[in-house]
């Protein structure tokens, strides 16, 4: 028997949901997907709940449609700036008396790392295990192994309550369950970068239309993850302030001559806003367009430089930078985060075996979720029937993706 | 017009007397004889209708700026120059200069601390007043990122509206990247926007992408004066001056009593055949009317067009209509029209409208208000509906922006200039609540006008 199960994705610019079928042999097949464009939201936040609803729901029945069936549960991306990312640890002596660790050692300092509430008016969106320690060596999985103390820890990331629960609103009217709330940092991530990457220890950023979103491996866990309210968006604004344009304009010139930096080529070059000569339409120097754009992206790179302070250190990252989303897109890119950031960057591509329709860079969160979800993320030594997950851990060694946390 | 900003170090106060209009010439008629030798000129020295006005310069850079203004047709204009910097007030070229606050500094400057100058003012209001008495019109000109434009303005400003003037302040704000300043000078704005009639900040920022691309900085404050220069001639133009479309006092009292919660502020001039158009056009890219947080509807709307005798009143109804539309403007707009034979085919357009947030209440005196009540960050707009806000709940469909309205061209003709659509002029993020604040700084803003990039379009 085949497994339905379904993603949403509530971008700034777009509404995505995908549905895949899990086939008894494991592998995954995209069988519905559908996107929207949305209205509703602006920087990652939902700023009009009926556009987005709006918007989601038409994209949910489009990807039923084409699937032929219907989801009942769909894993749900989380994003936007008001989400705020910490290290919880907690840490248990082993309790037997031959100091063999057994599973109950690590449900307990798991349970005392996750003791820590949220402040008031928040609530955990998402705990991602970071390594276990057993006496201070990284073990994969300590049962069995002796030892007297475990140390794990867990970033969890915790967001505003009312944004959380206007997201999950905006599923529960389409009759819905959320299944999990995943971090679109940490889906679109688990995509992009496969798990030797992420061992190696690398950075995925996921450049959005309203914010972008990143997270930090090392070792092949998640060190530091962290959304920037500023996207794709912000170019076209810049541009049309920068230029005094319409915000249309604005948008057509960031696609058709947008540019990261400057080509000293192009100097003297004009390009026309509107390109039919009517009434109003101006000539613009290439140079100005590319100027606000680089400086925005400057910016940018420089503000995630600063959050992830004393973290990209090359020996560490030895994966390097992966650029991922719509606005990854735009020429040049790649060449500023390099110098910004002082590593080398290129742009993700996606593991063969996704059909080329569906591996574009703005796909990233929406088939990461249903990636991410497949995985096992529960303890060590945990029995695999105690959760959900587990009942779908044991397809994804099949699947081949993403095996080892 | 006003090249000679150099001593930023000043503030000063410029009071110009305002010329009566002649009661029998009241409304001027349309017929050239009557109006172009006569109304050619906004200067009739010694005859005063009673209608006073006054530019005052607070602090170093609100003095260079009424030194360096240069009013071609206002010579009885009268400016007041305060400081507590004596030696500052010395270098002033200003008709009347005040300084204050010797008990508190010395004589000497205030070190950028608005309190002082604040404290400094509050005890010597009895001066001022008497200098402000009498006055129908008071010009404010304050750097408010400086300790006396800071301090002292706002205080001027309130004993100014307690005298019974209408005041209309013209601020430089410190570049983004001077932080500390910068912050300091924002406080003081929306505590002057709560006083004032009109405030019209002058963004450092944003003076920087006018001129040319090496544009220096001194260039960039002369570009202030230059902009302060137009306002007031704009303002003083109606009020003392007859033209072919005229506003008197009244007018302009009557639409601008209320508080200041957001301004718009714009310029443009065109020459040549086709110079109404060009002026229009370039009013609507006049990087004054595209900051972050400027407003692009306005409940109140000034509009002043100066040009020579060749200008025709089809094409003037027309780019009123025009603008009005622009901005949304609802039944208070002030339109005067000045014909001035100096300007041969030139054409300069001047538009202050400023949009209430706190709509329909007019200030009848200075009683102190709540302090959120206007507030910079538009969040207040939601409380208290105004036109700005109309506007923007009928204009749901393109609130995002993706389309390109076109409600205006139906009833307007070809000839009519209206790819800028108000709706879509609002900086992309400003209906948004929230500001998006990191370390210090609104990354809704362009970057580069906070880093000081220089865009050259």
């Amino acid at each position: 028997m085949s497994k339905i199960i379904g993603a949403v994705e509530i971008g700034t610019s777009k509404a995505k949901a995908l549905i895949g079928e899990v086939s008894p042999s494991g592998s995954v097949h995209v069988v519905g997907m559908a996107t929207r464009l949305n209205e509703g939201m602006r920087k990652g936040e939902i700023v009009n709940f009926r556009k987005a609803a709006d918007a989601v729901h038409s994209a949910l029945a489009d990807a039923e449609k084409m699937s032929g069936t219907t989801v009942d549960e769909v894993y749900l991306a989380q994003t936007g700036s008001y989400l705020k990312g910490r290290m919880l640890r907690g840490s248990a002596s082993v309790s037997s008396s031959d100091n063999r660790v057994s599973a109950s050692d690590l449900q307990r300092a798991s349970e005392e790392a996750k003791r820590r509430q949220p402040d008031n008016g928040r609530t955990y969106v998402h705990h991602i295990r970071t390594p276990i320690l057993l006496d201070g060596r990284i073990v994969q999985d300590p049962v069995g192994m002796i030892g007297s103390k475990i140390d794990l820890g867990y970033w969890s990331i915790d967001g505003d309550d009312q944004a959380i629960k206007q997201a999950l609103h905006v599923i529960s009217n389409y009759s819905l369950d959320v299944k999990d709330l995943i971090l679109s940092s940490i889906a679109s991530s688990t995509m992009m970068a496969g798990p030797d990457l992420r061992r190696a220890g690398t950075l995925v950023i996921d450049m959005g239309a309203g914010v972008t979103d990143f997270a930090l491996y090392r070792q092949g866990f998640v060190a530091y993850t962290g959304v920037i309210p500023v996207g794709g968006d912000h170019l076209t604004g810049d541009l049309s302030m920068g230029l005094r344009i319409l915000e249309p304009y604005a948008e057509k010139l960031k696609i058709e001559h947008g540019k990261a930096t400057f080509d000293p080529m192009e100097e003297g070059d004009d390009v026309w806003i509107i390109g039919n000569k009517t009434i109003g339409d101006r000539a613009i120097p290439r140079k100005a367009i590319t100027d606000v754009i680089h400086v925005r992206i400057v910016e940018l790179f420089e503000i995630i430089c600063k959050e992830l302070e004393g973290l990209l250190d090359p020996d560490e990252l030895k994966g390097g930078v992966l650029l991922t989303g719509g606005a990854s897109l735009l020429p040049g890119v790649e060449q500023v985060a390099s110098k910004v950031l002082g590593l080398s960057v290129r742009r993700a591509s996606f593991p063969s075996g996704i059909a080329s329709e569906l591996a574009q860079p703005e796909n990233a969160t929406v088939l990461g979720l249903l990636h991410y979800g497949l995985e096992d993320h529960s303890l060590p030594g945990k029995k695999k029937d105690d959760a959900d997950v587990g009942f779908l851990s044991k397809f994804r060694k099949m699947v081949g993706l993403c095996a080892q946390d | 017009m006003l090249d000679s900003l150099a001593n930023s170090e000043k503030w000063l106060v410029f009071v110009p007397k305002i010329e009566k209009y002649k009661p029998n010439n009241a409304f001027t008629t349309m017929s050239q004889e009557s109006l172009f030798p006569k109304e050619t000129s906004f200067s009739l020295p010694n005859d005063l209708s009673g209608i006073r006005a006054k530019v005052i310069g607070v602090g170093g850079a609100g003095i260079s700026l009424v030194d360096g203004l240069r009013f071609d047709n206002f010579e009885s204009v009268e400016n007041l120059a305060v400081d507590v910097d004596n030696r500052a007030l010395s270098d002033s070229i200003a008709g009347e200069k005040l300084s204050f606050g010797r008990r508190h500094t010395r004589g000497m400057g205030t070190g950028g601390e608005h309190t002082v100058a604040q404290k400094a003012m509050e005890e010597e209001k009895d001066v001022i007043r008497k200098k402000l008495d009498g006055v129908d019109i008071v010009f404010l000109l304050a750097g408010l990122g400086g300790g006396t434009g800071g301090g002292a303005t706002p205080v001027i400003a309130r004993l100014a509206r307690d005298a019974g003037a209408i005041v209309f302040a013209f601020v430089p704000l410190p570049f983004s990247w001077e932080k500390g300043r910068h912050k300091m000078a924002e406080g003081r704005l929306s505590e002057l926007r709560k006083i004032a009639n009109a405030v019209v900040p002058l963004p450092n920022d944003s003076l920087l992408q006018m001129g040319g691309n090496d544009a220096t900085a001194l260039e960039c404050f002369a570009e202030a004066g230059r902009y302060v220069s137009k306002g007031i001639s704009a303002i003083c133009s109606m009020v003392f001056c007859r033209g072919m479309i005229d506003v008197d006092f009244v007018h302009i009292s009557k639409a601008f009593n209320r508080r200041a919660g957001r301004t718009l502020f714009g310029y443009g001039q065109g020459d040549g055949k086709d110079a109404l158009r060009q002026a229009v056009r370039e009013l609507l890219i006049c990087p004054m009317l595209h900051l972050p947080n400027v407003s692009k509807a306005a409940d109140v709307l000034l509009i002043q067009i100066t040009g020579g005798t060749g200008m025709g009143m089809a094409a003037l109804q027309q780019v009123s209509t025009e603008i009005r539309e622009e901005f949304n403007a609802g039944e208070h707009v002030v339109f005067g029209a000045h014909v001035d034979e100096n300007m041969g085919d030139r054409v300069q357009i001047t538009v202050l409208g400023a949009t209430d947030l706190e709509a329909g209440t007019k200030v009848v005196d200075v009683a102190p208000i709540a302090s959120d009540i206007i507030s910079v960050i538009p969040k207040s707009k939601v409380a208290h509906p105004s036109k700005l806000k109309q506007k923007k709940g009928n204009s749901i469909t393109n609130e995002n922006g993706k389309k390109h309205s076109s409600k205006n061209n139906d009833k307007l003709d070809q000839n009519t200039f209206s790819f800028m659509d108000a709706e879509n002029q609002r900086g992309i993020f400003g209906d948004l609540p929230s500001r998006n604040i990191y370390a210090g700084e609104d990354l809704d803003v362009p970057s580069y006008l906070r880093r000081g990039v220089k865009i050259g379009i």
